[in-house]
Protein backbone atom coordinates (compact mmCIF):
# COMPACT_ATOMS: atom_id res chain seq x y z
CA UNK A 1 0.00 0.00 0.00
CA UNK A 2 2.74 2.41 1.43
CA UNK A 3 4.67 1.57 -2.50
CA UNK A 4 1.16 2.07 -4.59
CA UNK A 5 0.77 5.67 -2.55
CA UNK A 6 4.79 6.07 -3.42
CA UNK A 7 4.43 5.51 -6.89
CA UNK A 8 1.60 7.29 -7.43
CA UNK A 9 3.08 10.43 -5.73
CA UNK A 10 6.19 9.68 -7.84
CA UNK A 11 3.48 9.96 -10.87
CA UNK A 12 1.70 12.94 -9.47
CA UNK A 13 4.71 14.71 -9.45
CA UNK A 14 6.28 13.85 -12.80
CA UNK A 15 2.63 15.20 -14.54
CA UNK A 16 3.13 18.32 -12.35
CA UNK A 17 6.89 18.90 -13.34
CA UNK A 18 5.87 17.89 -17.06
CA UNK A 19 2.92 20.53 -16.96
CA UNK A 20 5.26 23.66 -15.42
CA UNK A 21 8.02 22.64 -18.35
CA UNK A 22 5.31 22.55 -20.67
CA UNK A 23 2.87 25.51 -20.04
CA UNK A 24 3.54 28.87 -22.02
CA UNK A 25 5.86 31.00 -21.08
CA UNK A 26 4.19 34.50 -20.84
CA UNK A 27 7.08 36.69 -20.59
CA UNK A 28 8.36 35.62 -24.29
CA UNK A 29 5.02 35.27 -25.88
CA UNK A 30 3.76 38.38 -23.98
CA UNK A 31 6.32 40.51 -24.20
CA UNK A 32 7.18 41.45 -27.77
CA UNK A 33 3.34 41.68 -28.39
CA UNK A 34 3.57 44.14 -25.20
CA UNK A 35 6.67 45.91 -26.42
CA UNK A 36 5.24 46.62 -29.85
CA UNK A 37 2.39 48.34 -28.50
CA UNK A 38 3.95 50.41 -25.68
CA UNK A 39 5.98 51.54 -28.79
CA UNK A 40 3.42 52.27 -30.95
CA UNK A 41 1.14 54.05 -27.51
CA UNK A 42 4.32 56.26 -27.16
CA UNK A 43 4.73 57.42 -30.86
CA UNK A 44 1.30 58.01 -31.10
CA UNK A 45 1.35 59.94 -27.79
CA UNK A 46 4.40 62.01 -28.89
CA UNK A 47 3.81 62.44 -32.78
CA UNK A 48 0.45 62.66 -32.58
CA UNK A 49 -1.33 63.64 -29.82
CA UNK A 50 0.44 65.58 -27.46
CA UNK A 51 2.38 68.28 -29.85
CA UNK A 52 1.76 71.21 -28.66
CA UNK A 53 0.56 73.02 -32.04
CA UNK A 54 -2.24 70.47 -31.99
CA UNK A 55 -3.09 70.68 -28.78
CA UNK A 56 -3.18 74.15 -29.22
CA UNK A 57 -5.20 74.32 -32.46
CA UNK A 58 -8.04 72.19 -30.98
CA UNK A 59 -8.37 73.99 -28.00
CA UNK A 60 -7.65 77.31 -29.78
CA UNK A 61 -10.47 79.74 -28.70
CA UNK A 62 -9.67 82.35 -31.76
CA UNK A 63 -11.19 80.10 -33.71
CA UNK A 64 -14.90 80.64 -31.90
CA UNK A 65 -14.15 84.34 -31.61
CA UNK A 66 -14.01 83.99 -35.44
CA UNK A 67 -17.08 82.23 -35.93
CA UNK A 68 -18.88 84.46 -33.63
CA UNK A 69 -17.87 87.23 -35.42
CA UNK A 70 -19.53 85.72 -38.59
CA UNK A 71 -22.96 86.92 -36.67
CA UNK A 72 -24.45 83.01 -37.36
CA UNK A 73 -25.95 81.12 -34.43
CA UNK A 74 -26.20 77.89 -36.78
CA UNK A 75 -22.61 78.23 -37.64
CA UNK A 76 -21.66 78.95 -34.13
CA UNK A 77 -23.71 75.03 -33.25
CA UNK A 78 -21.83 73.82 -35.72
CA UNK A 79 -18.69 74.83 -34.83
CA UNK A 80 -18.93 73.96 -31.52
CA UNK A 81 -20.14 70.09 -32.10
CA UNK A 82 -17.37 69.34 -34.32
CA UNK A 83 -15.13 71.06 -32.05
CA UNK A 84 -16.39 69.39 -29.03
CA UNK A 85 -16.37 65.48 -31.01
CA UNK A 86 -12.76 66.27 -31.98
CA UNK A 87 -11.82 67.68 -28.15
CA UNK A 88 -13.65 64.12 -27.14
CA UNK A 89 -11.92 62.28 -29.48
CA UNK A 90 -8.24 63.87 -28.56
CA UNK A 91 -9.06 62.86 -24.78
CA UNK A 92 -10.39 59.21 -25.61
CA UNK A 93 -7.41 58.61 -27.70
CA UNK A 94 -4.86 60.00 -25.62
CA UNK A 95 -6.38 57.71 -22.31
CA UNK A 96 -6.55 54.75 -24.73
CA UNK A 97 -2.88 55.33 -25.06
CA UNK A 98 -2.04 56.10 -21.71
CA UNK A 99 -4.06 52.58 -20.90
CA UNK A 100 -1.75 50.81 -22.75
CA UNK A 101 1.63 52.03 -21.71
CA UNK A 102 0.24 51.68 -18.24
CA UNK A 103 -0.10 48.06 -19.16
CA UNK A 104 2.87 47.90 -20.70
CA UNK A 105 4.83 49.22 -17.32
CA UNK A 106 2.47 47.06 -14.77
CA UNK A 107 3.64 44.30 -16.66
CA UNK A 108 6.55 43.53 -18.60
CA UNK A 109 8.15 46.59 -18.41
CA UNK A 110 10.54 45.62 -15.47
CA UNK A 111 12.28 42.31 -17.76
CA UNK A 112 13.49 45.01 -20.08
CA UNK A 113 13.92 48.38 -18.49
CA UNK A 114 15.85 49.25 -15.54
CA UNK A 115 14.06 51.59 -13.77
CA UNK A 116 14.00 51.80 -9.98
CA UNK A 117 11.23 50.97 -7.89
CA UNK A 118 10.95 54.75 -6.85
CA UNK A 119 10.25 55.77 -10.38
CA UNK A 120 8.07 53.35 -10.87
CA UNK A 121 5.70 53.81 -7.88
CA UNK A 122 5.77 57.59 -9.47
CA UNK A 123 4.72 56.83 -12.78
CA UNK A 124 2.24 54.59 -11.53
CA UNK A 125 1.14 57.53 -9.74
CA UNK A 126 1.32 60.00 -12.94
CA UNK A 127 -0.83 57.00 -15.21
CA UNK A 128 -3.94 57.41 -12.49
CA UNK A 129 -3.53 60.89 -12.18
CA UNK A 130 -3.68 61.15 -15.63
CA UNK A 131 -6.22 58.66 -16.13
CA UNK A 132 -8.79 60.28 -13.58
CA UNK A 133 -7.42 63.53 -15.48
CA UNK A 134 -9.08 62.33 -18.86
CA UNK A 135 -12.35 61.53 -17.36
CA UNK A 136 -12.54 64.95 -15.83
CA UNK A 137 -11.83 66.31 -19.00
CA UNK A 138 -14.31 64.05 -20.69
CA UNK A 139 -17.31 65.08 -18.73
CA UNK A 140 -16.69 68.67 -18.80
CA UNK A 141 -16.02 69.02 -22.69
CA UNK A 142 -18.87 66.98 -23.45
CA UNK A 143 -21.19 68.55 -20.71
CA UNK A 144 -19.66 72.41 -21.42
CA UNK A 145 -18.17 72.29 -24.72
CA UNK A 146 -14.13 72.00 -25.74
CA UNK A 147 -13.24 75.31 -24.24
CA UNK A 148 -14.46 74.53 -20.52
CA UNK A 149 -11.25 73.28 -18.95
CA UNK A 150 -8.00 75.18 -20.38
CA UNK A 151 -5.95 74.33 -16.85
CA UNK A 152 -7.22 70.44 -17.41
CA UNK A 153 -6.09 70.46 -20.97
CA UNK A 154 -2.87 72.28 -20.30
CA UNK A 155 -1.69 69.65 -17.52
CA UNK A 156 -2.81 66.61 -18.76
CA UNK A 157 -0.87 67.19 -21.83
CA UNK A 158 2.20 68.28 -19.66
CA UNK A 159 2.41 65.10 -17.51
CA UNK A 160 1.46 62.72 -20.13
CA UNK A 161 4.40 64.47 -21.95
CA UNK A 162 6.57 63.71 -18.72
CA UNK A 163 5.18 60.39 -18.54
CA UNK A 164 6.22 59.84 -22.30
CA UNK A 165 9.57 60.63 -22.26
CA UNK A 166 10.44 58.15 -19.24
CA UNK A 167 8.46 55.71 -20.81
CA UNK A 168 10.38 56.59 -23.72
CA UNK A 169 13.46 55.47 -21.48
CA UNK A 170 12.83 52.69 -20.47
CA UNK A 171 11.87 51.50 -24.46
CA UNK A 172 15.01 53.22 -25.37
CA UNK A 173 16.80 49.55 -25.88
CA UNK A 174 14.96 49.48 -28.84
CA UNK A 175 15.63 52.19 -30.95
CA UNK A 176 18.80 51.42 -33.43
CA UNK A 177 21.30 54.33 -31.77
CA UNK A 178 20.92 52.50 -28.52
CA UNK A 179 21.48 48.73 -29.76
CA UNK A 180 24.32 50.43 -31.92
CA UNK A 181 25.28 52.16 -28.41
CA UNK A 182 24.99 48.44 -26.74
CA UNK A 183 26.83 46.69 -29.98
CA UNK A 184 29.94 49.32 -29.44
CA UNK A 185 30.05 48.61 -25.16
CA UNK A 186 29.90 44.75 -26.20
CA UNK A 187 33.31 45.26 -28.52
CA UNK A 188 35.07 47.80 -25.85
CA UNK A 189 34.60 44.68 -23.63
CA UNK A 190 35.27 42.39 -25.40
CA UNK A 191 38.82 43.86 -26.33
CA UNK A 192 39.68 44.68 -22.72
CA UNK B 1 20.59 62.69 -49.32
CA UNK B 2 19.16 62.36 -52.63
CA UNK B 3 15.33 62.87 -50.77
CA UNK B 4 16.59 65.79 -49.42
CA UNK B 5 17.51 67.67 -52.78
CA UNK B 6 14.56 66.48 -54.56
CA UNK B 7 12.23 67.38 -52.19
CA UNK B 8 14.35 71.02 -52.28
CA UNK B 9 13.72 70.82 -56.02
CA UNK B 10 10.33 69.77 -55.90
CA UNK B 11 9.56 73.08 -53.35
CA UNK B 12 11.98 75.29 -56.08
CA UNK B 13 9.77 74.21 -58.87
CA UNK B 14 6.52 72.90 -58.81
CA UNK B 15 5.59 74.02 -55.41
CA UNK B 16 6.83 77.49 -55.69
CA UNK B 17 3.19 77.98 -58.09
CA UNK B 18 1.46 76.87 -55.21
CA UNK B 19 1.69 79.51 -52.09
CA UNK B 20 -0.85 78.60 -49.79
CA UNK B 21 -0.53 74.95 -48.22
CA UNK B 22 -3.95 73.76 -49.21
CA UNK B 23 -3.06 74.55 -52.60
CA UNK B 24 -0.01 72.51 -51.93
CA UNK B 25 -2.23 69.55 -50.45
CA UNK B 26 -4.31 69.57 -53.35
CA UNK B 27 -1.55 69.62 -56.41
CA UNK B 28 0.08 66.75 -54.19
CA UNK B 29 -2.68 64.69 -53.69
CA UNK B 30 -3.21 64.26 -57.88
CA UNK B 31 0.16 63.65 -57.84
CA UNK B 32 -1.02 60.07 -55.91
CA UNK B 33 -2.03 57.09 -57.19
CA UNK B 34 -5.27 56.53 -55.91
CA UNK B 35 -4.75 52.69 -56.49
CA UNK B 36 -1.41 52.39 -55.05
CA UNK B 37 -0.40 55.59 -52.99
CA UNK B 38 2.46 55.91 -55.12
CA UNK B 39 3.23 59.78 -56.56
CA UNK B 40 4.38 60.23 -59.95
CA UNK B 41 6.23 63.07 -61.04
CA UNK B 42 8.11 62.90 -64.45
CA UNK B 43 10.55 65.52 -64.21
CA UNK B 44 11.72 64.54 -60.68
CA UNK B 45 12.07 61.34 -61.65
CA UNK B 46 13.95 61.74 -64.64
CA UNK B 47 16.49 63.95 -62.29
CA UNK B 48 16.47 61.84 -59.42
CA UNK B 49 14.70 58.34 -59.58
CA UNK B 50 10.97 56.99 -59.67
CA UNK B 51 11.42 56.00 -55.55
CA UNK B 52 13.75 59.29 -54.70
CA UNK B 53 10.83 61.66 -56.33
CA UNK B 54 8.11 59.25 -54.90
CA UNK B 55 9.52 59.95 -51.12
CA UNK B 56 9.86 63.53 -51.50
CA UNK B 57 7.10 64.68 -52.86
CA UNK B 58 6.03 62.23 -50.45
CA UNK B 59 7.62 64.63 -47.52
CA UNK B 60 6.34 67.58 -49.11
CA UNK B 61 2.92 66.48 -48.83
CA UNK B 62 3.19 65.78 -45.62
CA UNK B 63 4.43 69.16 -44.70
CA UNK B 64 1.62 71.19 -46.44
CA UNK B 65 -0.69 68.67 -44.14
CA UNK B 66 1.24 69.63 -40.63
CA UNK B 67 0.95 73.21 -42.10
CA UNK B 68 -2.83 73.20 -42.71
CA UNK B 69 -3.80 71.91 -39.93
CA UNK B 70 -1.38 74.51 -38.12
CA UNK B 71 -3.48 76.99 -39.80
CA UNK B 72 -6.75 78.55 -38.08
CA UNK B 73 -9.89 78.63 -39.31
CA UNK B 74 -10.29 81.69 -40.52
CA UNK B 75 -6.48 81.43 -42.76
CA UNK B 76 -8.34 78.02 -44.06
CA UNK B 77 -11.75 79.88 -44.66
CA UNK B 78 -9.08 82.72 -46.79
CA UNK B 79 -7.69 79.43 -48.22
CA UNK B 80 -10.81 77.61 -49.42
CA UNK B 81 -12.43 80.72 -50.36
CA UNK B 82 -8.76 81.48 -52.99
CA UNK B 83 -8.61 78.01 -54.04
CA UNK B 84 -12.66 78.18 -54.84
CA UNK B 85 -11.45 81.26 -57.27
CA UNK B 86 -8.39 79.75 -59.08
CA UNK B 87 -10.83 77.12 -60.44
CA UNK B 88 -13.05 79.61 -62.15
CA UNK B 89 -15.96 77.45 -60.53
CA UNK B 90 -19.34 79.47 -59.66
CA UNK B 91 -19.05 79.06 -55.94
CA UNK B 92 -22.50 77.48 -55.25
CA UNK B 93 -21.52 75.02 -57.17
CA UNK B 94 -18.09 74.48 -55.77
CA UNK B 95 -19.41 74.40 -52.54
CA UNK B 96 -22.12 72.36 -53.12
CA UNK B 97 -19.52 69.40 -54.72
CA UNK B 98 -17.20 70.11 -51.57
CA UNK B 99 -19.96 69.73 -49.32
CA UNK B 100 -21.18 66.31 -51.03
CA UNK B 101 -17.95 64.50 -52.40
CA UNK B 102 -15.70 65.93 -49.15
CA UNK B 103 -12.94 65.72 -51.85
CA UNK B 104 -10.32 67.09 -48.76
CA UNK B 105 -10.92 63.56 -47.37
CA UNK B 106 -8.92 61.60 -50.15
CA UNK B 107 -6.22 64.96 -49.89
CA UNK B 108 -4.46 63.68 -46.45
CA UNK B 109 -1.23 62.08 -47.02
CA UNK B 110 -1.72 57.90 -46.09
CA UNK B 111 0.44 57.93 -43.28
CA UNK B 112 -1.39 61.50 -41.31
CA UNK B 113 -2.17 60.91 -37.84
CA UNK B 114 -6.28 59.90 -37.65
CA UNK B 115 -6.81 62.59 -35.20
CA UNK B 116 -5.31 65.38 -37.26
CA UNK B 117 -7.04 64.16 -40.23
CA UNK B 118 -10.19 64.35 -38.29
CA UNK B 119 -9.27 67.70 -37.12
CA UNK B 120 -8.79 68.96 -40.66
CA UNK B 121 -11.98 67.21 -41.89
CA UNK B 122 -14.01 69.00 -39.49
CA UNK B 123 -12.12 72.58 -39.88
CA UNK B 124 -13.27 71.96 -43.86
CA UNK B 125 -16.73 71.56 -42.86
CA UNK B 126 -17.30 74.35 -40.97
CA UNK B 127 -15.18 76.37 -43.34
CA UNK B 128 -17.36 75.29 -46.22
CA UNK B 129 -20.23 76.39 -43.81
CA UNK B 130 -18.71 79.39 -43.29
CA UNK B 131 -18.21 80.41 -47.01
CA UNK B 132 -22.03 78.70 -47.88
CA UNK B 133 -23.13 81.20 -45.38
CA UNK B 134 -21.76 84.26 -47.36
CA UNK B 135 -23.33 82.88 -50.58
CA UNK B 136 -26.52 83.45 -48.91
CA UNK B 137 -26.35 87.23 -47.50
CA UNK B 138 -27.42 89.92 -49.46
CA UNK B 139 -24.51 91.51 -51.80
CA UNK B 140 -24.64 94.62 -49.67
CA UNK B 141 -23.82 92.67 -46.37
CA UNK B 142 -21.04 90.73 -48.79
CA UNK B 143 -19.75 94.26 -49.58
CA UNK B 144 -19.86 95.36 -45.63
Amino acid sequence: MIQLILFLSIGVALLVSVGFLMRPHRRAEGGSTALVQARQALSTLQGGLLPAELVARVFDRTDLDYVESQGSPELRKLFLDERTRVALLWVSRVREQLLSLREFHAGSARFYAQLNPLTELSLLFDFSRLLLACRILQVFVYVRGPYAAPQIVGATAAVAAKVCSVSQESLAFLTPAYAAAGANRAARTARF
Amino acid sequence: MDVLQAADDLRRRSLVNYPRPLDRLIYLASMRDYNTGVYYHDGLASRYSPEVACEAMADCHKEAFRQLVANSLEEVVEQLEAYMASTHTSPGDFVAAWKGLEPYRVAVPVESDPLAAQFLFSTFKVALAILESRLHLPPAALSA
